[in-house]
């Protein structure tokens, strides 16, 4: 059975009064240990399919099967206890909170756990140094380059070990180089780690690095590439 | 729980902002507590009077003054045990700036009607023994430097001298109050001596007593007293009213308007202009932080928890300021009593006040932080994560 199943669902935003079908009757099935990269024009409803994936939205039909719990059925704490055990975010602004240290970051999702402060101290430290920002704990998102606070938010997504990392457009605001670590990283987290990513972009070279490329148009899918 | 750093820190985050929100909530809640300090200070007389003693003045006011007939016949009756007359004399040291009561009384009643009057410096009995004698409170002595054996020149102005030259006392000791319906700033002084100036023309001023103050006798029921005062002078020439020396008290209280209703209302618009401040500045917050609301509950942080973490500051920061202003209000204490020393006696900051002040601290940050908690504690996930671009 897929890790990700997602039958016949329906997301509509209403807008000035008239209703926007952004989902249409969606069927996906994503498998456990995929990396997946999800392209299509501007619009075409990714960072919505992305946010009922991660809990984050709710759709208004159909099912959204992961790791066999339907969680569109869950009730707003239970969602959120599942986001803080089973996903990881990465955003495109990358979103780490200003007034904490990149170490405090990575942290944050730890204190919905029961680790002592020493183990999250230590478990913050081995996933900063994994993202190669071990000397940079003490600084605030202000004093790291945009390459960098990407790096701290990948520790923070993948801290508190989740079996799946979402990421939305995780390298559109970077320069090449800095783009490159980040997907080295995350291909790291899927091969090494193997976790489940599903990362939208826009950037073909970056989807290059996923194993498989799922299209996406007007609120439906359109053709799914194998890479590996 | 919210991450305790991430409630200080936004706080700090804005230091200015921070700051002035601070200061102000000190400084209004500094005033309010002086407010609230000077109607205690008001309110002490009535609070402290005596059971035992009542004033018996003219029905038509205050300022009409009783024949001194009045005195022995008040004398007879039943559950009196003594009669003092007593009158305000009105005058002032050098200049008319330096206020403080002086009062005429029948000194050789005073100790045993007001036991609260305690001699600290000097003797009682040298007090009574000599015609220009006074009894001066510990503050108006200290404000002027003045000893026991002192002479101590005052100008009349209710009672002016004829030759226009100082009515002379000598301080024969210095008193100070245990109870709050007699200050530490008065001057007693014999009656006699007013009485015999006015007589043998050496000074001018009205004639009679101004009250009669009552000792009852233990036992007696007070206001059957008081009703048998009344009756007796109820065909004149003078009517009168006597009154508790509690209700005595809150005349005065009352004679210069509502001052606990206007209080009020002044600490009331004090309290919504700190209210409006702590709004502002946690409505700002509030609106900074929304990313950081969006980021907290994609994490899996539950809605009151990120509600509290605004809710959490504006308490944070209204205690702070309302510490500092408590601080404040307990530090000027001393300097704000001795200021308004003989002019104003018996400002005390009451643990009753500091209790208020910290209740409305408390309720102003709750009022001010709950608005954008509640805001951050409903708000959606992917709205408070859209506000940034
Ligand atoms: N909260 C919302 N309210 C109304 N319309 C929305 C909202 N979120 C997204 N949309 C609309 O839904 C469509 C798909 O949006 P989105 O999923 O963000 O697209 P993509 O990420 O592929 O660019 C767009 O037309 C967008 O304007
Ligand atoms: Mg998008």
């Amino acid at each position: 059975m897929a890790l990700i199943q997602l039958r016949k669902v329906v997301k509509t935003y209403t807008r000035g009064g008239e209703t926007l079908r952004v989902l249409d009757q969606l069927d996906l099935d994503m498998e456990a240990g995929g990396f997946y990269a999800l392209m299509g024009p501007s619009g075409s409803g990714k960072t919505t399919l992305l946010n009922l994936i991660g809990g984050l939205d709710r759709a208004d039909e159909g099912q959204i099967v992961i790791d066999g719990e339907d969680i569109a059925a869950m009730r707003g704490p239970e969602l959120a206890e599942w986001r803080a055990e089973k996903v990881g975010f990465v955003f495109q602004g990358f979103n780490l909170i200003p007034v904490l240290t990149a170490q405090e970051n990575v942290e944050l999702p730890l204190l919905l756990t029961k680790l002592s402060r020493s183990q999250r101290r230590e478990h913050a430290q081995t996933a900063l140094e994994l993202v190669g920002l071990g000397d940079r704990r003490t600084h605030r998102p202000s004093q790291l380059s945009g390459g960098q606070e990407q790096r701290v938010a990948i520790a923070r997504a993948l801290v508190s070990d989740p079996m799946l990392v979402l990421a939305d457009e995780p390298t559109g605001d970077l320069d090449r180089k800095s783009a490159d670590d980040v997907l080295r990283l995350l291909r790291q987290l899927n091969e090494q780690y193997q976790k489940t990513i599903l990362m939208v972009t826009h950037d073909m070279a970056a989807a290059q690095q996923a194993k498989t490329i799922v299209h996406m148009d007007k609120g439906r899918l359109g053709s799914i590439e194998q890479l590996r | 729980m919210p991450p305790l750093q991430l409630v200080w820190r936004n706080l700090l985050k804005r230091k200015t902002r921070f700051v002035l929100t601070t200061l102000s909530l000190a400084i209004a809640v500094f005033l309010l507590c002086v407010l609230q300090s000077l109607v205690v200070a008001l309110n002490a007389g009535v609070k402290a009077a005596a059971v035992n003693r009542l004033i018996v003045q003219s029905k038509v006011s205050l300022f009409v003054y009783l024949p001194q007939s009045y005195g022995p016949k008040i004398e007879q009756v039943e559950g009196v045990e003594s009669v003092m007359r007593w009158n305000w004399f009105g005058g002032y040291y050098q200049d008319p700036s330096n206020f403080f009561a002086q009062f005429a009384c029948d000194q050789e009643k005073l100790r045993a009607i007001y036991p609260e009057i305690e001699v600290i410096d000097g003797a009682w009995e040298d007090f009574l023994t000599d015609r220009k004698a006074c009894l001066v409170g510990e503050a108006t002595a200290n404000k002027y430097g003045l000893r026991v054996g002192d002479n101590f020149p005052i100008i009349g102005a209710l009672f002016p001298k004829t030759d226009g030259t100082t009515w002379d006392f000598r301080i024969a000791a210095i008193y100070k109050s245990t109870k709050k319906n007699v200050d530490d700033a008065t001057l007693f002084f014999h009656y006699k001596y007013l009485e015999q100036a006015l007589e043998s023309g050496e000074g001018s001023g009205p004639e009679g007593v101004g009250i009669f103050v009552v000792q009852t006798a233990p036992g007696a029921d007070n206001t059957e007293v008081m009703s048998r005062i009344d009756a007796l002078f109820e065909q004149g020439p003078q009517a009168v009213q006597s009154t508790t020396e509690a209700e005595f008290q809150a005349q005065f209280v009352s004679m210069i308007g509502n001052v606990p209703l206007f209080v009020s209302s002044i600490g009331g618009g004090v309290m919504v202009a700190i209210l409006l401040a702590a709004l502002n500045t946690m409505l700002m917050a509030a609106r900074e932080q929304t990313r950081d609301v969006g980021v907290l509950k994609a994490l899996g942080f539950g809605d009151a928890v990120v509600g509290n973490m605004l809710l959490m500051q504006s308490l944070a920061m209204c205690l702070t300021g309302g510490l500092l202003g408590i601080a404040l209000a307990v530090g000027s204490e001393e300097p704000m009593s001795k200021m308004l020393g003989t002019v104003f006696p018996g400002y005390e900051v009451t643990q009753g006040t500091l209790l208020t002040a910290a209740l409305v601290v408390v309720g102003i940050g709750f009022l001010a932080g709950i608005g954008p908690a509640l805001r951050a504690r409903s708000m959606s996930v992917i709205a408070a994560l859209r506000r940034t671009g």
